[in-house]
Formats: C-alpha cells, structure tokens, sequence
C-alpha cells in the first residue's frame, strides 16, 4: 500500500473542524479504491466519509471518526458519450464532470444547490440530493446505474453495472441513496447521461403558496412539461407572498410552444408573468439555489410530503415559528413536494420552531419525511436531530448490523434510528 | 481462486426445510378466507412453473391470501415452521423466477386485485399486487394518466411481479423501470412483520430499503401493496417503422438518433426471421424479407415531437433506410406494437421451440455483438432471431430448435447462455428485464466477483436471515451451480429427476 495523503491538523480543509463535535480527527485521503480498502481494513475506528464536506452535519451530527476523504478520487474512468454513460471515482465535483460532459453536449441531469459549493457524486449519492430540475430527470436515485463501494470489513463490491438497463442482482447503488455515509464507503459510480437541452428559458411572478401549488397541480395535469417549478418565500406569511420560477427546456420550437402554453395558464393561476433567457436565466436558477443553503448559523432542515400537501407545510412553518418565537422561511418545489425551511432566531425558539414543525409535517400520515440539515451546535443540542423512526427502522437497523456490523460508519449520523 | 467467499455460503446455508404437515395445512386454511387454500395435486400443478416453463417443481400448498393481514400470517407460520415460501403472480415471469421450492408453499397473491386509491391530483394510485400492469393504466386513464412501465406482457402481468423483477419495456429507455415508477410499498417481512418502504413523498430519510426489495425477485420479502406514480400522457405520440438493408444501418441509425440529443420514447429492432415470425402471427404489416426493421417513437410536446420525428426520418434515410411506414393513427400505432410485443409468441410460427434470451450490452456494441452471435449461430447450427429494445442495448436473441432432435435442446440451451456470457464480456448484463430467478442464478457467476455476491448475500441476510424466502433464486449457491461455472452442465435437479427442461 503507498501510503494516502494524511491530515492530521485539518487546517488545510475549510470545514474540516465543522465535521463532529469534539475531538481533532484524522483525515485519510486514498488515491485508489484499493488504498481506501487497505487503510479501512486496517483500523478498527469509527469512520467518517466526506467527499466536499458540503452536507457533513445532515441527519445527527456524527461521534469523532477518522475521516476518509474522496479528494484524491477524482478521476473520470470512462466516458462513452455515444452510450450516454459516464464512470468517475465518488470524489468528483459535479461542476468538474458537467464541464467535461458539456464538451459532447451531455450532462448528469442533476443540479443541486450545493454544485457551486464543489459538492462531489459520491457525497450527492450518500446524502440524495437535488435539485429544481429533478421535476424532469428524476433525481440521483434515477440516474445512478452502478457503483463501487468499500464495506466497512474492507471488502470491495461493485452493484449494478456500466450499462443502463440492468436487473441482475440486488440494487445496492439506489441503497446509497440517502444513506448518508451509514453503510458503505462510495468509491466509484457510474451515471446515465441526458443530452444537454438546445433551449431554456423561465417564467418568473409573485404569487402565494396556494398559488404556487394550484399552478403546479395544473401543470402536472396539462400536457407541458415543465423541467422545474420553484417557489421562495418573500414574505413572512407565505399566503402573501413569495417568488415563483417555471422553467422550460428542449428543442427551440417545443420551448417556444410551451411558453405560449404556459402563458395562459400562469395569467390565469397566478398572474402576469415576465419570461427569462441565457444568463439572466442562469443567475435567476443560481439565486434561488442560494435560498437552499444559508450558511451553517442557519438551522436548515427538507421535508418531504405529497404536492398537494405544499400549502400546509407552508402554514404549519409559519404557526410552528411563531409559536416559538422564530423565524422561518420556506423553499418548495411544489410540483415535487419538496421543501426547504430555514430557521432564526434564539437557539430555543429555533430548537422548538423545528420540532413543532417536523411532528406536524409527520402527522399528516401521508408517508412524509423530513430531515435536519444545517444547524449551529447550540440548537443541535436542543433537538432530537432524526426525529421517531419509522416502522421500517427495524429493516434498517438489520441492514446495518448486516454490513456493518461493529457500527464504524458513520456513528451517530442517523441517531436513535441505527 | 475459489467461486464462493467462506461467509458467502455461511450466509445462504443448506437447511432441511420444515414440513407443511396435515396440521400446518389445517392452521393455513383457517388463516385465508375461502377459496385461499390449494392442496389437490392436480390443481397444485398449474403452479409447478412460470414463463419459464422448462423447470417444474410441484410446491406441497398453494395459498392465495386476500388481504396483507392473511399474507403476513401465512408467512409467519413459514417463519415458524421454516417452511420456505416462493411469491407469485401471474407467472408470466421468464426467469423462474416463481418457481416453487420443493416441499414448500406458493403465496399466490392473483386475488389481491384492487385498486385502492387514485390521487388525481398528486399523481399516484395505491394498488394491490395482483392489479395487472396494462390494469394500473386502464384504471387511470379515464383522467389522462398512466403507468410508464410496459413489460411485453403488460396485459396480464402484475405489478407485484414487476415490482420483484423491476420490470422495464419498449419504454424504458426514455421511462426508466418499475424502481422509478413506485414511491411505496407495503412489505411482509419474512419473519410476518409488516411495513411501510418509501412513502408517499418522494423522500425518505435513510438509506433507500425500497429500492433494495424492488427487482429483488421475491427474495427478500412479500410486497402487498404499492403506491405507483402515475404520469400525464403525452400530448403527441409519433411512431414509424423504418426497414433497413441490413442490421449495421439500422444500428447506425439508433446511434445517430441518440447522438442528435433525441430520447425516443422507444427504439425496437427485429430481424429477419423475428420480422417473419411477427407477421405470420399477426400480421402487423412489417416487411416480410426485410433484412432489419426498426420501430422509433417518439412522445411529448407537439412541437418538439413533429420536429423530431422529421429529424428521425432523415436519419433513417441517411443511413439507407428502404423503406419508412409511418402509423398516422393510435390504431396503425397499436398494430405496430402488437406485432412487436408478440414477438416471442410468435416464434411458434417459423420454429417447433426456442429459448428466449435477454441480455444487455452497451448500445454501441451491437454491430459487433450481432456479427458475433450470427457466427455463434452458424457454429451450432441453430437459427437465432433478434428482437430487441435498441437503444438501451437490451437484447432478446431467441434461440430456434427442435427439441425432437436428439440433442438439439442442449445445444439450444448452450447457446443461449454463451450469448448471454457475451454480453457480460461486452461490458453489459446477463439480463436487462427478465431477471435472474432460478435460469441465470449461475451466470450472476460471470458477472459477479465472490465479493460482490457476499455483500448481496449480507443484504438478502439482513431481510431474510432464515433463508426461506425464495431460496435458490437470484445468488447462485454452489448445489445449483457446482464449484466452479463453466459450459452447460445438466442441472443437478434434473439428474436427479426433479426437476426437466423443454
């Protein structure tokens, strides 16, 4: 084994100290799968994976670890454009490989908020996410078709395969998926590829949530397409107000279609809408993705709920934060059922503001889920961060022991849940 | 290097399976309302196989629960009793994959046919396994919605079936599976504990379980209800059947469309002899003698689907298509894709037995794959017909025989398991829709190293740590495949008279 790069200070990685509470840790940099292999094996610590370290404190925050970083597996290790297929190691950025990939006119048809922020595939595998276009392409989940992965023992499995249809066997690379770094060390993924769209462009208006959401269902209803439909908040009750975008994409006569399409309806859903192209389009997009991600002083935390069920999620945020003496504001992708709330204020009110809004988006009983992303250490301390399992908790615990079986990854990440 | 990790086989044990005595049958018969309990011999029978019909194992009982309560306890009582259970649908599975295990009991799940909710609005419907596929979207469509997923056998399969195999279609390509069409599952635990996989919202948080037990062929658990996501029909569908010189320009064809950055909705091949075959069923107007026909549709925005399809014509033409038909109505369109969903049916008509394959190597292999297999045809004497999904690269080669020729079926059967092992070396799949079940447990072998399998064989263990639900299926276990895989060996089931083949 050569010998991976080491850190042992930290001080060299910006977030390096923000990663668990306690105790300095050691970083591990593998260069290949066979070197992350070898120094797993070779410890019987706790292990902490982190690709950008973009989402190291969603779910509990983690116990003290060795942590094995993707920042030496950055490699592109095949690229068939004409197959639509792309094989790299976990560690590569998502702007890296959408560069590289926009040279034959493809992408990975993801666009998360954390992609400015050097977010790596492996890490947007682990944690699931994504972003306003996961409307059209569907998100990580459906775009992953293989993966290499390191178990805790050491052992080095590969799932799935290189090409896109593919049953044989069980689907370890969609286990990933949200997995949060609990299971298995992601050190290679292969990805289907979509062809990059000829045209985009995106209505914009002022509308309330109700109005976001009624125009979302009739979107869903109508024969457009519309490749992302985001609403923000803009006023602190989210019945008066916020910023909707629409967006459409593919070849210039459908776009142009749809927008005339669109049109109608938006003026007779939510108003008047003023329609954005090129790179006021694209600052609009990068705008918005900022609203997902505030800073680690902001509490953060997503939910997931039914789309129907996008206004009250809104109300319940507003009634949870003013119970509690926070602020809140909210982030939807209303067509998805997807939402982002960001949090304010006191660390208990804050503390209490997340609670009271999580049981409630909860107790709907529609299979929602929500999950804590950012927080400052005081309101961590406050907060049960997963919240009560589900039923299936008992599969997952199973699954754990099963793969994991002296608990090292990840410790403490999904809390009472593992 | 040994096939098999130590912990692999210690995971996947031989057990002496528990007995479905005189009294377990009597318990299970009290547990299902009427009618839920099949026990004669003669009935017991029409259960012995699935689609693939050249393994049959007789099950001791069959039970067919009406509600997920009646599964669960069935299944706890297998738990208890460690008799091993094998779930079924309609068993129009081609891998065998609901193929019973001997001495065991058959779950049929055909009377738990509801649909139980449809959310216009939110686009889902919860279903019981029994709703068929072609059923999800009949359901629905009086509110333009449908069910993307369109296995050949769409009209009388099931979505609990296509749940357990993942099942793909003609639609994939631009669709994706079963996996990316299902937010939740009801799911009976092997131990006969019942939860809730997924949800209703697009998220969970954890690791995906859902994504885990789908296309896990009935190996891990029972799924008694699924929350389908339902999509808008599109607002143009265009489809044209363009006949090509000979396989290589058809090919080309399927590359230049991807390379122009169009998704087709569905991009068919059929050969010659498929060509032939389809048309003596069904008479769906191909050209008899044509040397390689390819179906392109397209769907979505009116807009875009026209121009498209323009651009798809002159792509056809530049690569020296002879001849365009284009399905100017939804019943010209249907007559299209009957021909070529009865494809492998209709191999009855040119050949007395066939062995239908299904492998998957990458799209831009094809020329080189069907040169290979047209000279492994040729050396074993036996016709192969292709039909295929061409833009995922999902092959169907059927291989043609006689089996009233000495010989001629294990030929048959050598050959179709050396194309799918081609397709392995290719960089591709040994299935791309039909599964693994009983007919590939061996070839996951090729496709697999030890270490891969005994990290599935941790998953199944983790789900099912008794081992009762579905063994033999999926993970090859040294009884089933012997040490060390190579050429076609007869089946120790069948040396031992248990089981036969065609």
């Amino acid at each position: 084994m050569t010998i991976a790069d080491r850190d042992t200070d930290g001080d060299t990685h910006g977030d390096t100290h923000g990663d668990t509470h306690g105790d300095p840790i050691t970083a591990e940099r593998p260069t290949t799968v066979a070197e992350a292999a070898d120094l797993i094996r070779a410890t019987d610590e706790p292990l902490l994976f982190r690709g950008a370290g973009t989402k190291q404190s969603w779910g509990g925050w983690p116990a003290p670890a060795t942590v094995v970083e993707t920042t030496n597996l950055t490699r592109l290790l095949a690229h068939n454009p004409a197959d639509m297929t792309v094989a790299v190691e976990a560690g590569m950025p998502l702007r890296d490989l959408q560069e590289v990939l926009s040279k034959e006119g493809q992408w990975l048809a993801l666009d998360p908020p954390s992609e400015a922020a050097g977010a790596t595939i492996g890490g947007l595998l682990a944690t699931g996410d994504s972003g306003p276009r996961r409307l059209r392409y569907g998100g990580l989940r459906d775009l992953v078709i293989g993966v290499t992965l390191v178990m805790a023992d050491g052992m080095v499995a590969r799932a799935g395969g290189k090409v896109i249809k593919n049953v044989a066997g069980y689907d370890l690379t969609k286990m990933m998926y949200g997995s949060l770094g609990t299971l298995a060390f992601i050190a290679e993924v292969v990805l289907r590829l979509h062809p990059r769209p000829d045209t985009s462009t995106t209505a914009t208006l002022d509308c309330s949530v109700q109005q976001a959401t009624d125009l979302a269902v009739a979107l869903l209803a109508s024969p457009l397409e519309p490749s992302a439909v985001d609403w923000v908040q803009s006023h602190s009750d989210p019945e008066a107000g916020g910023h909707l975008a629409v967006r459409f994409e593919g070849t210039a006569a459908g776009v142009a279609a749809q927008r005339d399409a669109a049109q109608d309806l938006l003026s007779r859903l939510a108003g008047a809408a003023q329609w954005h192209a090129d790179d006021e389009e694209t600052t609009l997009w990068a705008e918005l993705a900022a609203e997902q991600r505030r800073g680690p002083d902001v509490t953060a935390a997503s939910a997931a709920t039914l789309p129907t069920r996008t206004p009250d999620v809104a109300s319940e945020l507003a009634e949870a934060a003013a119970t509690a003496g926070a602020t809140a504001q909210l982030a939807c992708r209303p067509a998805l059922g997807l939402h982002t709330a960001a949090f304010t204020g006191p660390d208990d009110a804050v503390a209490r503001a997340f609670e009271s809004w999580r049981a409630s988006v909860l107790d709907a009983g529609t299979g929602a889920s929500v999950l804590l992303r950012d927080r400052p250490a005081e309101v961590d301390a406050r907060v049960d961060a997963m919240g009560p399992p589900p039923a299936s908790v008992v599969l997952l615990r199973s699954l754990k022991r099963r793969l994991d079986p002296d608990g090292r990854c990840a410790p403490g990440r999904l809390g009472s849940w593992c | 290097m040994t096939t098999y990790a130590a912990e692999y086989l210690e995971l996947l044990p031989e057990r002496t399976p528990g007995r479905v005595s005189s009294a377990v049958r009597r318990e299970l018969g009290r547990l299902v309302s009427e009618g839920g309990l099949i026990s004669e011999p003669a009935q017991l029978r029409t259960y012995e196989c699935d689609g693939l019909t050249g393994y049959r194992v007789t099950p001791a009982l069959v039970v067919l629960p009406a509600t997920t309560e009646e599964v669960a306890a069935v299944v706890r009582v297998c738990g208890r009793e460690g008799i091993p259970f094998v779930a079924r649908g309609a068993g129009t599975g081609l891998s065998g994959g609901s193929l019973p295990v001997a001495d065991g009991i058959v779950i049929g799940l055909a009377r738990m046919r509801q649909v139980l909710n449809v959310d216009v609005a939110n686009q889902r419907a919860v279903v019981q396994p029994g709703v068929t596929n072609a059923g999800i979207s009949a359901a629905v469509a009086q509110h333009d919605l449908y069910f993307a997923p369109d296995p050949s056998s769409q009209i009388v399969c099931t979505i609990g079936g296509n749940v357990a195999e993942n099942s793909g279609g003609a639609h994939c390509l631009k669709y994706g599976f079963t996996t990316n069409h299902v937010y939740a599952l009801t799911f009976v635990c092997p131990d006969g504990s019942v939860v809730t996989l997924g949800g209703d919202a697009l998220d969970t948080v954890g690791p995906d379980l859902r994504a885990v037990v789908l296309g896990s062929e009935g190996t891990l658990g029972i799924v008694t209800e699924i929350t389908v996501r339902l999509l808008r029909k599109p607002e143009s569908v265009r489809t044209l059947v363009a006949d090509f010189p000979d396989a290589e320009h058809a090919g080309n064809a399927v590359s230049d469309i991807i390379a122009a950055g169009i998704i087709p909705a569905a991009v068919e091949m059929l050969d010659t002899l498929a060509i032939e075959a389809c048309e003596k069923a069904v008479q769906a107007g191909y050209t008899i003698g044509s040397a390689a026909a390819l179906v392109v549709e397209l769907d979505g925005v009116l807009a875009e689907v026209e121009a498209e399809f323009e651009r798809v014509q002159e792509i056809c033409r530049h690569n020296a298509s002879i001849h365009i038909r284009i399905a100017n109505d939804p019943i010209e369109r249907a007559k299209v894709w009957k021909g070529r969903k009865a494809a492998f049916a209709a191999m009855g008509r040119i050949s007395p037995d066939y062995f239908v394959q299904d492998g998957v190597i990458p799209r831009t292999k094809l020329g080189a794959t069907l040169k290979r297999i047209d000279e492994m045809s040729r050396q074993a004497g036996l016709r192969v017909a292709n039909v295929f999904h061409a833009g995922d690269g999902n092959l169907h080669p059927l291989v043609l025989y006689d089996s009233a020729v000495a010989g001629e079926a294990d030929r048959a059967e050598h050959l179709a398991t050396a194309i799918v092992e081609l397709c392995v070396e290719q960089g591709g799949s040994i299935t791309g829709e039909h599964g693994v079940g009983s007919d590939k447990a061996c070839s996951m072998l090729k496709m697999f190293s030890a270490e891969d399998l005994t990290v599935m064989a941790r998953v199944r263990a983790a789900f099912d740590p008794e081992g009762i639900c579905n063994p033999g299926k999926v993970l090859p276990t040294p009884r089933l495949c012997g040490e060390r895989p190579g050429p076609y060996r007869p089946h120790p089931l069948e040396a031992a008279g248990i089981i036969e083949r065609l």
